[in-house]
């Protein structure tokens, strides 16, 4: 089954091409041009993952990323004119796990697309310690005890990508590239971002992190277990 | 001392006034008490010399009418004399000497002198005056007391005559101790009042000119906070004087600075949300054209040649919009002035590499080969490596379209407070003439040369924003012949302030065995 895609964007022209690629690649797209109306659209579509434009009439697209978040894991990537980061933050802090910078490299989308939609590989063992948490890779859950802890298939990636390689410090570069998939020098900002994002899920303090310690000037690290 | 004179307007006005009426008040008491001494020594004189000849008129009444023979009788009236003197001048200073030259005689009594040890003031000037003439003949001199003080004093000498006994020399000595003391209490009060006086005006000049500083000083510090960026201070306006009119002055100046700084400040933002909101405009239907470009493209082989064709330059001409339009944004944005650096601890030999390692592909199908020497900078520096990054990949573009398939050297060095990174080509150099536009904004070296990789005109013109964003240097030196050397500097911390290069400019081995102009300083941004 093809994958669903859901693109909310206002202009008509970038829309139909983007649909044109999408299909050109095996993927089912799906339209919607009113942030208003978006929540119903990702309702009733359902899709694998979103793809949001910021610049929305109706509803603002933050608002729409932050409404489609509270309830859905669904993946979302932003695609913006905007570049600065204050903007790029904003859009990532409302829960989104990527952005696209227009005009972008088509081949460039569909890659990040499909690093979304990737199952997880199927090596990691089943269950890993991280902290005080234990990561279940195949039923995508992460306890604290009993408690469970609800995080969007990014941010379970991250953890897992951490907790892994418990000893292995990661820059910023090396989550880029295997928790996003990117292969090139990229924006950290991704990564300072969602690394925020999920301390504020997972850490009992996320000003004094036990679970995603950072090492200064090099990247992140996972905690030690127990 | 000196720093309050030349700073303190109050000061300076106060010291002058003081020193003035000071000296005035000086001559003034100097004058008074010269004037008033002279006066009571001259009313003493008058009152001794009245009192002496009194003295001395009973005296030689006594004399006179005594009958004395011998001496005894000449001695006994002598005495009574003197003493009738002593009693009536009040005085007890009495010397009788015999006026000499005239003939022995045995009843004369003695020389005698009461003056004690100030017998010596009796002068021989006066005792010749005496000696010589009639009346009184007087002398200013100091007479020693009895606990061996010196006071000031008057001999009055006159002749007088002994029955007998022949002539006299009287000399009645007077005190003017009691004048003395006189003038040195109205000295000593005139010394007060002045005193007193002087530091009256000092502060009633010092409260004076308060009045007058203080306004002045309140415009100074206002001016100096509205010069400093401060453009909501303004001064008091009270009353109707000269102060006021200059604060009305002021804060009208004042207003109209403000408003037209806002004015400014107002328009720069809108130009720069309209050149923001155009570029985001663009920005979208660029998308789809580019997105169209690239489909067909990635077809190009199935359609005819001629379509082939024109979905190549298609492709190539979109990427070129999406640069200029990308790089036009950003040039405005420093126009502008809303540049923020994102600087983070970076390691500009990673940086150098991973640009050379993206790079590379590009530089071996020109024929150079890039290598990256790296004796320092591995510490990280406070940068934002996105604009660095920016700019290093700008530099090696350049070297490689101009390097004639030569090799490229990056090399990275630091120092203790900046950090260095050139990029050296052996190509075709440029001429002063050249190096002097190379940072102009779409300037082209040679128009008609064919550009192999693309380029929008304003790389080096935003690198050179972008190290200056920094507080850093861009600099180039260059050769016809012999290549170029592009020497980027930035300060290690992010406040740091650039002294020095660690990497030389001219490069090393900018001898070539050719002859060469000499380097000179650098204007602006260029060295040659």
């Amino acid at each position: 089954m093809n994958a669903r895609i859901l693109v909310v964007d206002d202009d008509p022209a970038l829309a139909e091409m983007i649909g044109i690629v999408l299909q050109g690649e095996g993927f089912e797209p799906h339209f919607c041009a009113d942030g208003s109306l978006a929540l119903d659209a990702f309702h009733s579509v359902e899709p694998d993952l979103v793809l949001l434009d910021l610049m929305l009439p109706g509803l603002d697209g933050i608002e729409v990323c932050s409404l489609i978040r509270a309830e859905s894991g669904t993946p979302i990537i932003m695609l913006t004119a905007r570049s600065d980061t204050t903007d790029v933050v904003k859009g990532l802090e409302s829960g989104a796990d990527d952005y696209m910078v227009k005009p972008f490299n088509p081949k460039e989308l569909v890659a990040r697309i499909r690093t979304r939609l990737r199952p997880v590989p199927a090596e990691s063992p089943a269950s890993l310690a991280i902290g005080d948490l234990i990561v279940d890779a195949a039923g995508h859950e992460v306890k604290r005890g009993e408690q469970k802890i609800n995080l969007t298939p990014l941010e379970f990636d991250l953890l897992l990508a951490l907790a892994s390689k418990p000893q292995q410090v990661f820059t910023r570069e090396m989550l880029l590239e295997q928790v996003w998939g990117y292969h090139y020098k990229a924006d950290t900002r991704l990564v300072n971002v969602h690394v925020q994002r999920l301390r504020a899920k997972v850490e009992d303090d996320p000003d004094n992190p036990r679970i995603v310690m950072t090492v200064r000037g090099v990247g992140y690290r996972a905690g030690a277990a127990g | 001392m000196r720093r309050s004179w030349r700073r303190s307007l109050q000061f300076r006005t106060v010291a002058i006034t003081v020193v003035a009426s000071g000296a005035a008040i000086g001559l003034v008491g100097v004058y008074m008490s010269v004037s008033v001494g002279n006066d009571l020594f001259q009313s003493r004189l008058d009152q001794v010399l009245v009192d002496s000849n009194r003295a001395t008129a009973s005296a030689q009444g006594i004399l006179d009418s005594s009958d004395a023979a011998d001496r005894v009788q000449v001695q006994t009236v002598l005495e009574s004399a003197r003493t009738t003197i002593s009693a009536a001048s009040s005085s007890r200073l009495v010397a009788v000497f015999r006026v000499p030259g005239q003939e022995a005689s045995t009843v004369a009594p003695q020389d005698s002198s009461t003056f004690g040890t100030s017998t010596a003031v009796i002068s021989e000037e006066l005792r010749r005056e005496v000696q010589g003439g009639d009346g009184q003949h007087w002398q200013s001199v100091t007479l020693s007391t009895d606990d061996g003080s010196f006071v000031p004093g008057i001999v009055v000498g006159s002749q007088i005559t002994v029955p007998v006994a022949g002539r006299y020399e009287l000399y009645i000595g007077y005190s003017l101790a009691d004048a003395e003391s006189t003038l040195l209490f109205v000295q000593r009060t005139l010394g007060g009042a002045g005193l007193a006086l002087i530091l009256l005006i000092g502060g009633v000049t010092w409260i004076v000119v308060r009045f007058v500083v203080t306004p002045i000083q309140v415009a100074a510090e206002t001016s100096q906070k509205l010069a400093s960026g401060d453009l909501g201070v303004r001064i008091p306006e009270k009353g109707e004087d000269v102060i006021a009119t200059l604060a009305r002055s002021f804060n009208g100046m004042a207003d109209s600075l403000q408003s037209q700084i806002k004015e400014l400040a107002d328009l720069s933002e809108v130009q720069q949300r309209f050149v923001s909101d155009v570029s985001h405009e663009l920005r979208t239907p660029l998308t789809t054209i580019r997105l169209a470009g690239d489909l067909l493209y990635d077809q190009r082989e199935t359609f005819p040649p001629a379509t082939e064709r024109t979905a190549e330059l298609l492709h190539t001409q979109v990427e070129r919009f999406e640069l200029l339009l990308s790089d036009l944004l950003e040039i405005s944005r420093y126009d502008a002035g809303s540049v923020e650096l994102e600087s983070e601890p970076t390691n500009l030999v990673h940086l150098a590499g991973d640009v050379i390692d993206g790079m590379r592909s590009l530089s071996l199908s020109k024929g150079s080969e890039i290598s990256l020497v790296a004796p320092g900078g591995h510490l990280d520096a406070e940068v934002d490596p996105r604009r660095i990054r920016r700019i290093v990949n700008n530099l090696i573009g350049n070297a490689i379209e101009h390097g004639d398939g030569r090799p490229i050297i990056v090399s990275v060095d630091s120092n203790q407070t900046a950090v260095a990174l050139s990029v050296r080509d052996y190509g075709m150099g440029m001429t002063e003439a050249e190096i002097a536009h190379v940072f102009d904004r779409f300037w082209r070296a040679d128009p008609s040369r064919k550009r192999t990789i693309g380029g929008t005109g304003l790389g080096l013109a935003i690198s050179l924003e972008d190290a200056a964003a920094h507080r850093g240097w861009l600099q180039v030196w260059s050769r016809p012949g012999a290549g170029s050397c592009f020497r980027l500097t930035l300060p290690r911390q992010a406040n740091g302030q650039l002294t020095s290069s660690p990497n030389p400019l001219p490069p090393d081995d900018a001898q070539s065995g050719q002859p060469t102009p000499r380097a000179h300083e650098p204007r602006g941004d260029h060295f040659a």
